[in-house]
C-alpha cells in the first residue's frame, strides 16, 4: 500500500499540499468540515474524511484530526498554515501516536512560539534584535516594567502577546496612559486567542521593511536558506503582496541577513521548513523578529526564484531524508510576486464577501504564471473561513518583466459575484513606488489613491450584463 | 467644382457658396431619425454609413441637436459628444451640423445665458454648422448662440421659421432676414426653416427670390419636410430661384415626415440644369445599400399612421413632431379623435394664439392645448404652464397679433390684467453658479465631472446622472447593433452575438438557457468569449425598474381619482405639484402637472376635499398608476 499523508487544512493550501504528496507518489487524505463539503480539495484528494460540522472548531480539534489519520491509515500529517500548524500540542500528539508531523518538533514549536523564549535563544546566539522586554510580570509590577522600558526607549512601543503570531496579538502604544489601559485588554485578548495571557514589549521600528528568509533544515545537520522575501505591503500586519527576493540592492547586507537567518535557525536547533523574519529600519539596520515554524502563505515566490519545491522538501525531511542539495546549489533567478486574491472589498475596509456565489471564474495562464487556488464557477464562498480565493504568483527574469506579467494576469482574471482585491492590486501594479521597488510597511497608508478604481473594468463584462438584461426582460428596458 | 471640406474657414465657405455653379446638399440624417423614427437611429447605424456618407461630398451632415441630445442619453445611452468624436473618426471630410433652438438650446424652456454660452462652446468643438432658430422668430433669443459660434470660428446658419397664412408675407420674412443679417453680418448661410413642409413650390420659389433680391450676398439654405409628399417640388423651385444648399436624406430610410430622398432631388434638378456640387452619386447609392438592412430593426419606432399627410397644410405640425404626436394619440387612446384635433382644433388654436410658427417648443404648446381642448371638453379649461408662459410673453413677443382677451382671462384668471402687468414680458433667466453645479454633479457621480458631463447635466440633470450611472454599469452600449439593442422576445439559445467593444476588441456572446429556479430567480446564461457567465435576476422586479408594476387601466385610474386617490394617467415626469398638504380644493382644480413626450398635461381633481398627503415631488418619474396625492372629503 502507498504511503498516505493526511492534510490537516482546507482551501488553497490543502490543494498545494495534496499536489506535492501525489507528486511524491503518496496518497493524500483530506479532512473537511460540513461548510466545506463543496470544496475542491475533497475531490482532488485520494480520500476525504468529514471531521464534523465545524465551523473551524473541527479543523482545530487535535483529537479528531489524529483519529481521522488513524482511520485512514495515514502515517504522517501536514498541517499547512494556520489552524494547528504552530500548535505544539498537536505536534506532541502526533509524536505520541507515532504519526509523523511534517514540521519541526513540538519542543521547537513551543520555544519559538513563545516570543520571549525565542528572543532569549537569539540573544544568546548574538542575533541583532529589536530592543524588548521579557514577559511582563502580572499586575502592577508588570506595568512598572513597561513604563520603565518606555522611559528608556521612548514611544511608540509594540505590546505583543508572547504566544502570538501571524500578525495577531500586536498593538501599538503611544503613551503611558495608553500603556496602562491596553495591557489588561491585550492580556484578555491573548488569553482568548492563544490560551496564554502573557505579553511583552518591543520598541517600534518606524516604517520598516519586512524581510524574511526561507530556511530548510534536515535531521542530518544541514541547514540552508532559500534567499529573501519582502512582505512589506501589509495592512494591519496582514500581508497582501509578497515578492522575492528583497529589492534591497546592497548584496552584502542581503548575504549577511541570510547567514544570520541560518545562524538563528541553528541556534534554535531548527528542523524542517521555517521562516526567519527581520525588520529593516530606515538606516538599513536589521533586527530579528521571529521564526515562523510553518510553511508560509507566500512560500510560492521563493519556489519560483529557486526552483525548489518547499513542501516536497518538508515531507522528505519529515521522513528523515537528507536535503538533496547544498547551499551552493541554491541559485536565485529573477523575481517573483505573489498577490493574495481575496473575496474582500478593499474600499469597505477589506470587508469579506462571504456568502456570495462566484458566478464567473476565469483564471489566467501563460509563461511564468502560477496559480494556487481552490474556487470554481458556482462556488459559494463560506462565511466562516478566511476570504482567500487564489494566490497569483508570477515570475520573470527582471523586475519590470515580472510587474508587466502581474498586470497582464490581473487584467486577464475575471471573477464575478463577490468583489475581489484584483482591481486594488491592479492599482498597486501601476503605482510608481511599487514599480521602483521602493516600499515599506507604510505603503498602504501612504498611497491612499490605490483605493480608487472601477469595480468591473472589463467592457465585455458590462456589455454582457446589458445583454443579459435584454434577454431577461425580453426587450431593452432602457430604450422604451 | 469641388466640395467644401471640414475645417475650411467660415469666410472661405461662404465665398465658395456665393460663387457656386450648382447647389449643395445637406444630409439631414438627424431630422430623418427624429421625424420618422422617433430619434432612435443608433450611432451604430450612422457609423456603418460613415465611410459612404463621407465620400458622398455633402455640404454637411446634420447629425446632432434638436431633440436628439436628450434621446441620445435617455433612450440610446450614448454620449452625444462621444457620438460626434466617433463619427469624426469615420468622416474626416464632412462638416457636422446641429439644430439649436436658440435660448431654448436643445430643450423646451429658456436657459440662462451662461449655460447657453458654455453649452455652445463645448459642442462647437465638434459642430461646424450651427442652424439656430427661435419659434417666435424673435432674433434676440438667438444672439448668445450667434456670438459663441462666431467666436469658435464656426459657421452660423440663422433661420427664419416659415409658415403660411395672411401674415406670412415675403415682406415680413425679408425684413426678418435683414434683422438677422444686421446682427450676424453676411458671412453666414441663411436657412428657410420649413419644418412643416408648408406652402407650394411656387410660394417657396417666390420667397427665395425675394430674399435673394434683398440679400444677394447671403447664401440660402432651404430646409423642408416631405410630409405632404411635395418637398421635392419646393426644393426644385428654391434652387431655381437661387437657394445654394438644400436638405435631403438617404432613401433607404426615407419615410413620410422627414426630408425627401437625395437621389430624387438630384435627378430632378439635373433636368433643370442644376448640378450638385462635389456630390458622388455612387456613394449616395452605396450609403442606402449599406444601411438598408438595418431598417427592419427600427420598425417599432415608425409612425402609427402610414402614408403622406397633405393635410399638414391645415394642421401645420412640424415633421419632427408628427411621429411623437401620433404615438401619444395611440398610447392615449385618442387616435380616433385625430381628425378633429388636427383638422379643426389645431388650426383654430393656431389662429387664436397669434399664428406663430409651429415648431419646438411652440408646437408642443399648440398641440397640447388643442388636445386638451378636444379631450377636456371646455376649451382652454386646463391650460398648461407653458401656455401660461407663452401668454405672459416669457418666450418673446407675439410676432403678428396677441390672442384675444378671453383667452388671457381663461389662462391667467379673472385678474389677468394684473398678472400680465406684474409677471409679463421676457425676463433674463438668472445665470447659474457653474462651480456649484459642478460640485453638485461630482457629489452625484462620485468624482470630478468633465466639462462635457457638466454640459449634459445642465441640460437634463436627472437623465444625465442616470446616463452616467448606466454607462458605469453597462459600459459603452453604442457598439451594439439595433438587432441586439432593440431586440424583443428574447434571443434563441445558441444565437451568437458578435460585436467590437469601445476599445476596438472583438467579442462573441453566445446565448445560453434562461432557467427559473424554485424561488423564482431567473438565471441568464451567456457564453462570453467562450467562457460561461451567469446573470441572476431576482424573482420580483425591484420597484421603479422596468417590467414591474401592476398596470392599472385608464378606467381604474379614473375610478381611483373619483375616490380622491390621484394617480398618474401615463408614464411621465412630475413638473409641478400645484397644491400643498392641507389645502382645500374643488372638483376640476389643477393639483399637478405631468410631462410626457414634451407635452405638459394638467392633472385635475375629480372631487372636492382636502389634500391629505402628497407622495411625489417635482422631477419624479411615474409609471401609469403611480401615486401622486390623496384627497379626503371635507368633514
Amino acid at each position: 500500500m502507498k504511503k498516505r499523508i493526511l492534510v490537516a487544512n482546507r482551501g488553497e493550501i490543502a490543494i498545494r499540499l495534496i499536489r506535492a504528496i501525489q507528486e511524491l507518489g503518496y496518497e493524500a487524505i483530506a479532512v473537511y468540515e460540513t461548510p466545506d463539503e463543496m470544496s475542491r480539495h475533497i475531490r482532488i484528494a485520494d480520500e476525504a474524511v468529514l471531521l464534523g460540522d465545524g465551523p473551524r472548531c473541527d479543523y482545530l480539534n487535535i483529537e479528531k484530526v489524529i483519529r481521522a489519520a488513524k482511520r485512514s491509515e495515514a502515517c504522517a500529517i501536514h498541517p499547512g498554515y494556520g489552524f494547528l500548524a504552530e500548535n505544539p500540542y498537536f505536534a506532541k500528539a502526533c509524536e505520541k501516536t507515532d504519526i509523523v508531523f511534517i514540521g519541526p518538533t513540538s519542543d521547537i514549536i513551543a520555544n519559538l512560539g513563545n516570543k520571549v523564549v525565542a528572543r532569549q535563544i537569539m540573544a544568546e546566539a548574538g542575533i541583532p534584535m529589536v530592543p524588548g522586554t521579557q514577559t511582563l510580570k502580572q499586575g502592577r509590577e508588570g506595568l512598572a516594567e513597561a513604563l520603565d522600558f518606555a522611559g528608556h526607549y521612548g514611544y511608540p512601543i509594540m505590546l505583543k502577546a508572547t504566544s502570538g503570531g501571524g500578525g495577531r496579538g500586536i498593538r501599538r502604544i503611544e503613551s503611558d496612559a495608553e500603556m496602562k489601559e491596553q495591557i489588561p485588554i491585550a492580556r484578555a485578548e491573548a488569553l482568548a486567542a492563544f490560551n496564554d495571557d502573557s505579553v511583552y514589549l518591543e520598541k517600534v521600528i518606524v516604517n520598516p521593511k519586512h524581510v524574511e528568509v526561507q530556511i530548510l533544515a534536515d535531521s542530518h545537520g544541514h541547514t540552508v536558506h532559500l534567499g529573501t522575501r519582502d512582505c512589506s505591503i501589509q495592512r494591519r500586519n496582514q500581508k497582501l503582496v509578497e515578492i522575492a527576493p528583497s529589492m534591497i540592492k546592497d548584496k552584502k547586507l542581503i548575504d549577511e541577513i541570510c547567514e544570520t537567518a541560518v545562524r538563528a535557525a541553528k541556534a534554535a536547533r531548527y528542523l524542517n521548513a521555517g521562516t526567519v523574519e527581520f525588520l529593516i529600519d530606515q538606516d538599513m539596520k536589521y533586527y530579528f523578529m521571529e521564526i515562523n515554524t510553518r510553511v508560509q502563505v507566500e512560500h510560492t515566490v521563493t519556489e519560483m526564484i529557486t526552483g525548489i519545491d518547499i513542501v516536497r522538501n518538508q515531507i522528505n525531511i519529515a521522513f528523515g531524508k537528507p536535503l538533496s542539495f547544498t547551499q551552493d546549489d541554491v541559485q536565485i533567478r529573477g523575481h517573483a510576486i505573489e498577490v493574495r486574491i481575496n473575496a474582500e472589498d478593499p474600499k469597505n475596509d477589506f470587508m469579506p464577501e462571504g456568502g456570495k456565489k462566484v458566478s464567473v471564474y476565469r483564471s489566467t495562464g501563460g509563461f511564468g504564471v502560477r496559480l494556487d487556488g481552490f474556487v470554481y464557477q458556482g462556488y459559494i464562498i463560506p462565511e466562516v473561513y478566511d476570504s482567500l480565493l487564489v494566490k497569483l504568483t508570477v515570475h520573470g527574469f527582471t523586475w519590470d518583466e515580472t510587474v508587466g506579467r502581474l498586470k497582464r494576469c490581473l487584467q486577464n482574471f475575471a471573477i464575478r459575484g463577490p468583489k475581489t482585491t484584483i482591481p486594488f492590486y491592479m492599482n498597486i501594479a501601476n503605482e510608481k513606488d511599487f514599480l521602483s521597488g521602493d516600499f515599506d510597511t507604510s505603503y498602504i497608508e501612504t498611497h491612499p489613491h490605490i483605493f480608487y478604481y472601477d469595480e468591473d473594468s472589463s467592457e465585455v463584462g458590462k456589455l454582457s450584463r446589458f445583454i443579459a438584461e435584454i434577454q431577461y426582460r425580453g426587450e431593452n428596458p432602457f430604450a422604451k | 467644382m469641388t466640395r467644401i471640406i471640414q475645417g475650411t474657414p467660415v469666410e472661405d465657405i461662404v465665398k465658395t457658396l456665393r460663387t457656386a455653379k450648382g447647389y449643395y446638399i445637406t444630409n439631414t440624417a438627424r431630422d430623418q431619425s427624429q421625424s420618422d423614427f422617433k430619434n432612435r437611429i443608433l450611432l451604430h447605424t450612422d457609423l456603418m454609413a460613415a465611410e459612404q456618407r463621407d465620400r458622398a461630398g455633402y455640404f454637411s451632415l446634420e447629425i446632432t441637436g434638436g431633440a436628439s441630445i436628450h434621446v441620445d442619453i435617455l433612450r440610446k445611452q450614448v454620449d452625444p459628444f462621444l457620438k460626434l468624436r466617433k463619427l469624426r473618426e469615420g468622416m474626416p471630410h464632412t462638416m457636422f451640423q446641429t439644430l439649436c433652438r436658440g435660448v431654448n438650446l436643445f430643450g423646451y424652456r429658456p436657459y440662462p445665458q451662461n449655460i447657453i454660452r458654455f453649452t455652445v462652446r463645448e459642442f462647437a468643438k465638434y459642430v461646424d454648422v450651427w442652424r439656430t432658430f427661435d419659434f417666435l422668430n424673435h432674433v434676440p433669443n438667438m444672439h448668445a448662440v450667434f456670438e459663441e459660434v462666431a467666436k469658435a470660428g464656426k459657421l452660423n446658419e440663422p433661420c427664419i421659421c416659415f409658415s403660411t397664412g395672411p401674415e406670412h408675407t415675403n415682406e415680413y420674412y425679408v425684413a426678418k432676414a435683414a434683422e438677422i443679417v444686421a446682427v450676424t453680418g453676411q458671412d453666414i448661410t441663411l436657412c428657410i426653416k420649413n419644418h412643416g413642409g408648408l406652402g407650394t413650390p411656387k410660394r417657396i420659389g417666390e420667397l427665395v427670390d425675394a430674399l435673394k433680391q434683398k440679400l444677394p450676398e447671403v447664401p440660402i439654405h432651404y430646409h423642408g419636410h416631405n410630409t405632404d409628399g411635395n418637398d421635392v417640388g419646393r426644393i426644385v423651385e428654391a434652387v431655381r430661384s437661387g437657394a445654394t444648399i438644400i436638405d435631403a436624406a438617404d432613401s433607404s430610410f426615407s419615410g413620410f415626415y422627414g426630408p425627401p430622398p437625395i437621389l430624387t432631388v438630384v435627378q430632378t434638378l439635373k433636368e433643370y440644369g442644376f448640378e450638385p456640387v462635389g456630390l458622388d452619386e455612387e456613394a449616395v447609392i452605396a450609403t442606402s445599400e449599406v444601411i438598408r438592412d438595418q431598417r427592419k430593426h427600427y420598425e417599432q419606432f415608425e409612425s402609427q399612421i402610414k402614408g403622406f399627410q397633405p393635410t399638414v397644410q391645415i394642421h401645420k405640425l412640424p415633421g419632427g413632431a408628427m411621429g411623437s404626436s401620433l404615438e401619444q394619440a395611440a398610447k392615449g387612446g385618442f387616435l380616433d379623435k385625430m381628425p378633429d384635433i388636427l383638422h379643426k382644433e389645431l388650426p383654430r388654436v393656431q389662429q387664436e394664439l397669434g399664428n406663430y410658427w409651429s415648431v419646438t417648443p411652440g408646437s408642443q404648446i399648440l398641440w397640447t392645448t388643442a388636445v386638451s381642448n378636444v379631450l377636456g371638453g371646455e376649451r382652454y379649461g386646463n391650460p398648461s404652464g407653458d401656455l401660461r408662459n407663452l401668454l405672459l410673453g416669457k418666450y418673446g413677443p407675439f410676432p403678428f397679433y396677441q390672442p384675444e382677451e378671453w383667452i388671457y382671462q381663461k389662462v391667467l384668471g379673472d385678474d389677468w390684467r394684473r398678472v400680465l402687468a406684474e409677471e409679463g414680458g421676457v425676463e433674463d433667466v438668472p445665470d447659474m453658479d457653474l462651480a456649484h453645479e459642478r460640485y453638485a454633479l461630482s457629489e452625484l457621480i462620485g468624482g470630478e465631472p468633465t466639462d462635457e458631463q457638466l454640459v449634459l447635466y445642465l441640460q437634463h440633470p436627472n437623465d444625465a446622472v442616470e446616463f452616467f450611472k448606466f454607462s458605469e454599469k453597462y459600459g459603452q452600449v453604442y457598439v451594439l447593433p439595433p438587432s441586439i439593442f432593440f431586440h424583443s422576445g428574447g434571443f434563441p439559445i445558441g444565437e451568437k452575438l458578435a460585436f467590437r467593444d469601445h476599445h476596438g476588441k472583438e467579442h462573441m456572446i453566445e446565448i445560453g438557457p434562461t432557467p427559473v429556479n424554485d424561488s423564482g430567480e431567473t438565471s441568464v446564461y451567456l457564453i462570453v468569449d467562450h467562457h460561461p457567465s451567469i446573470f441572476n435576476f431576482r424573482a420580483k422586479p425591484v420597484v421603479g425598474q422596468p417590467g414591474e408594476a401592476p398596470v392599472l387601466s385608464k378606467e381604474e385610474i379614473l375610478d381611483l381619482a373619483k375616490a380622491g386617490d390621484i394617480r398618474s394617467p401615463f408614464s411621465g415626469k412630475v413638473v409641478e405639484i400645484s397644491v400643498e398638504e392641507g389645502q382645500e380644493i374643488l372638483v376640476g382644480d389643477r393639483v399637478a402637472i405631468m410631462e410626457a413626450m414634451k407635452m405638459q398635461t394638467p392633472i385635475l381633481s375629480e372631487m372636492s376635499g382636502i389634500v391629505t398627503s402628497i407622495f411625489v415631488k417635482k422631477g419624479d418619474s411615474l409609471k401609469p398608476g403611480g401615486k401622486i396625492l390623496k384627497i379626503d372629503k371635507n368633514e
